[in-house]
């Protein structure tokens, strides 16, 4: 039982992680239709700007997280302004393959700045466990699985209480109807891409701890947000975070109860067992018309 | 004057051959160049940087002690970085473009068996330091390892889980590559013929980060020790979450995880209990060239030395006495290398048998109490 609770709380930290990479991911795809590859490397982007302002600056650790969260909100902006925005009447693969270029230069850039070692991030909270019965739980991964639920609730007040929010699920929904309605939409465009990055920023600054920094670490979140994105439901929010708790739980559980061996078959396998049975997802996708 | 047809003809065979003249002539007087395939970028540039460096470094102190017989040599480099297949085009375009005399080969197994079949159809000697057996079993007469082979490796770690732990439990952890696979095989018929099975053999992949589940069912099966094969990065991931989840055992790891790109990454606490078997302990306090090559590399490059590295000076020190006895020729540096016994380097004896392996011994350490500081145990030696 013990084990079980520690797998169990290791699972929903990785997973919280993968959702909140995968809430970015939606949120970029239902605003603007752009299917971002280079998801993961925000993420890593964010660990490094951790890096950068507690390895490097020696900020406290408050300063630290708003510099590192800062950053990432200029970042989402830029990519607005330099990337989508250059991009956004061009065909589907085109707009794909901006991404997965943006991806790659991302990565090289990370390199070029802080070169191939690893960098160990430290927490707030670092080495501190919990006990739990007989369970040590890491409290940096129950701290994880905490800030990720108040980031929900946080999104949920963002998108149903404000007027900014509501203005962002129009422009989701159908962008003609939402400049006709006089809604500021390259302003609601923007703020998405900021969103997504400022939430790759905070799995980034929590993921950095449990992972260390390493440019290459991009990739696997990568494909484990969109598997969750897969599973939860293209374009769903609560889908997004369903999916992403799945995989994160598959992972350590099916490692730990299946095989070690196959732990990447079975989140994938469940990703290609939805993608035939119910390919709409656990959630399906409610928006039908996108302008 | 006008120029007849055969002038003409004359004037352009001239002027086709004498590039060719004066590149043969620079080959005989011009540096002795040396190719190296290695991973300076991507992730295993942790330790790819590493052997760059000590190349570096062997290639100004060959040179300043006078060269090969009056030559210098150059080492023309090329970036693997973390694929097989860039691996096998930087070899080939070294192999075409540059010519070289010699090649020293990265230290992964994976790459090293990749260009393996290339090295075949040039009949260059090269050196290597990927573990794995599978590169030596291919029978390539041309490839020379300077590392011990992971089944050396394994034997170590299972004699220091028996003799210094004294194991009754043993798990194993192994990444999932060549490496790792072979390493946990060795390792588990090992600790069976001494009549103390292991209790559990877990695996993980070269890209995963979480190994809970893993750790988790070791010590479900009860592991006394547990012996981890592993690679820098996830090797120092490894420990960490071990401690994190409060592990009391024992942990062996392999090399790669206390080579100071891993080190770095782990703090005194993590290292509790962590013991290693590593390719060579070293330790400046130890004098002479070890001392020497420790301080110079250090002060060089601004970070601590680690086995890898070494092997590549050590391995470029014996391509330079062989050069220096028998010439460039490459199949008479072949049957020298191939006739090596016991010669000293700093870090190891090196005796090639007929399989290409040079490496027999290695060194149990372990962190002192409360530092990052390793400390020599024993030298296990498989001679």
């Amino acid at each position: 039982m013990a084990d079980f609770i520690q797998l169990l709380v290791n699972g929903l930290a990785i997973g919280s992680v993968y959702a909140l990479a995968a809430i970015g991911f939606v949120i970029v795809y239902s605003a603007t239709g752009v299917v971002n590859f280079a998801a993961g490397q925000f993420v890593m982007f964010g660990t490094f700007a951790g890096v950068a302002m507690l390895v490097n600056a020696r900020l406290p650790w408050p300063f630290a997280y708003g510099a590192a969260l800062a950053v990432m909100a200029l970042f989402g902006a830029l990519f607005f302004l330099v990337v989508y925005l250059p991009l956004r009447r061009s065909s589907v693969v085109t707009i794909i393959i901006g991404t997965v270029a943006i991806s790659i230069t991302m990565q090289n850039a990370a390199l070029l700045t802080f070169g191939s070692w690893p960098f160990r991030l430290p927490s707030p909270v670092e080495g501190k466990t919990v006990a739990l019965g007989a369970a040590i739980i890491s409290t940096h991964a129950l701290a994880v699985v905490g800030v990720t639920a108040t980031m929900v609730a946080g999104l949920w007040l963002l998108f149903n209480r404000t007027t900014v929010g509501i203005g962002m699920r129009a422009v989701a929904q159908d962008i003609q109807a939402a400049r006709l309605m006089g809604l500021k939409v390259n302003r609601l465009l923007a703020l998405s891409w900021v969103l997504a990055a400022l939430l790759a920023g905070v799995a980034g600054l929590m993921l950095g701890p449990m992972w260390f920094a390493d440019v290459s670490m991009g990739d696997p979140i990568a494909l484990k947000a969109f598997a969750a994105t897969i599973i939860g439901g293209f374009g769903s929010l609560p889908g997004a975070i369903v999916g992403g708790l799945l995989v994160g739980l598959s992972e350590v559980l099916g490692a730990s109860y299946i095989s070690s061996a196959y732990k990447d078959l079975i989140s994938f396998g469940i990703m290609i067992v939805f993608l035939l049975v119910r390919p709409q997802g656990v959630f399906g996708e409610k928006i039908q018309d996108r302008g | 004057m006008r120029m007849t047809r055969k002038d003409f003809l004359k004037s352009m065979l001239a002027a086709t051959a004498l590039p060719a003249v004066g590149s043969a002539a620079a080959q005989q007087t011009g540096p002795i160049l040396i190719g190296a395939t290695v991973p300076i970028t991507g992730p295993l540039s942790l330790t790819g940087k590493q052997y760059f460096n000590s190349l570096t470094m062997v290639e100004e102190d060959i040179n300043k002690a006078g060269g090969i017989n009056g030559r210098n040599i150059k080492i023309v480099f090329e970036d693997t970085q973390a694929s097989n297949s860039t691996a096998v085009n930087a070899f080939v375009k070294l192999a075409q473009e540059t010519k070289p005399a010699f090649f020293f080969l990265s230290s992964y197994s994976t790459q090293n068996l990749a260009i393996a079949p290339e090295l075949s159809k040039v009949q260059i000697p090269a050196m290597y330091a990927g573990g794995a057996d599978a590169v030596a079993e291919g029978g390539n007469e041309w490839m020379f390892r300077i590392r011990p082979a992971d089944s050396v490796s394994a034997a170590g770690m299972v004699q220091c889980a028996l003799e210094v732990l004294k194991a009754k439990k043993p798990g194993i952890l192994y990444i999932q590559n060549d490496f790792g696979q072979g390493g946990a095989q060795t390792a588990a018929k090992r600790f069976e013929a001494a009549g103390i099975p292991v209790v559990g053999m877990e695996a993980y992949g070269q890209n995963d980060k979480d190994f809970s589940a893993q750790l988790l069912s070791l010590r479900g099966k009860d592991a006394d020790v547990i012996l981890i094969f592993d690679y820098p990065q996830d090797g120092a991931l490894v420990l960490r979450q071990a401690k994190l989840l409060g592990f009391k055992m024992p942990l062996v790891t392999s090399s790669a995880a206390l080579v100071p790109a891993a080190l770095q990454l782990l703090s005194p606490e993590d290292l509790e209990g962590v013991w290693g078997v590593v390719d060579t302990f070293m330790d400046a306090s130890a004098g002479g060239r070890m001392q020497d090559y420790v301080e110079r590399f250090k002060a060089k490059f601004g970070t601590d030395p680690d086995p890898y590295g070494l092997a590549y000076y050590d391995g470029a020190l014996l391509m330079a006495e062989a050069m220096r006895k028998v010439g460039t020729d490459p199949k008479a540096l072949r049957d020298w290398l191939a006739a090596v016994r016991d010669w000293r380097g700093i870090g190891h004896v090196y005796s090639y048998d007929a399989k290409g392996n040079g490496v027999r011994d290695l060194s149990v350490v372990k962190a002192k109490s409360g530092t990052k500081t390793l400390e020599f145990i024993q030298t296990v030696s498989l001679h």
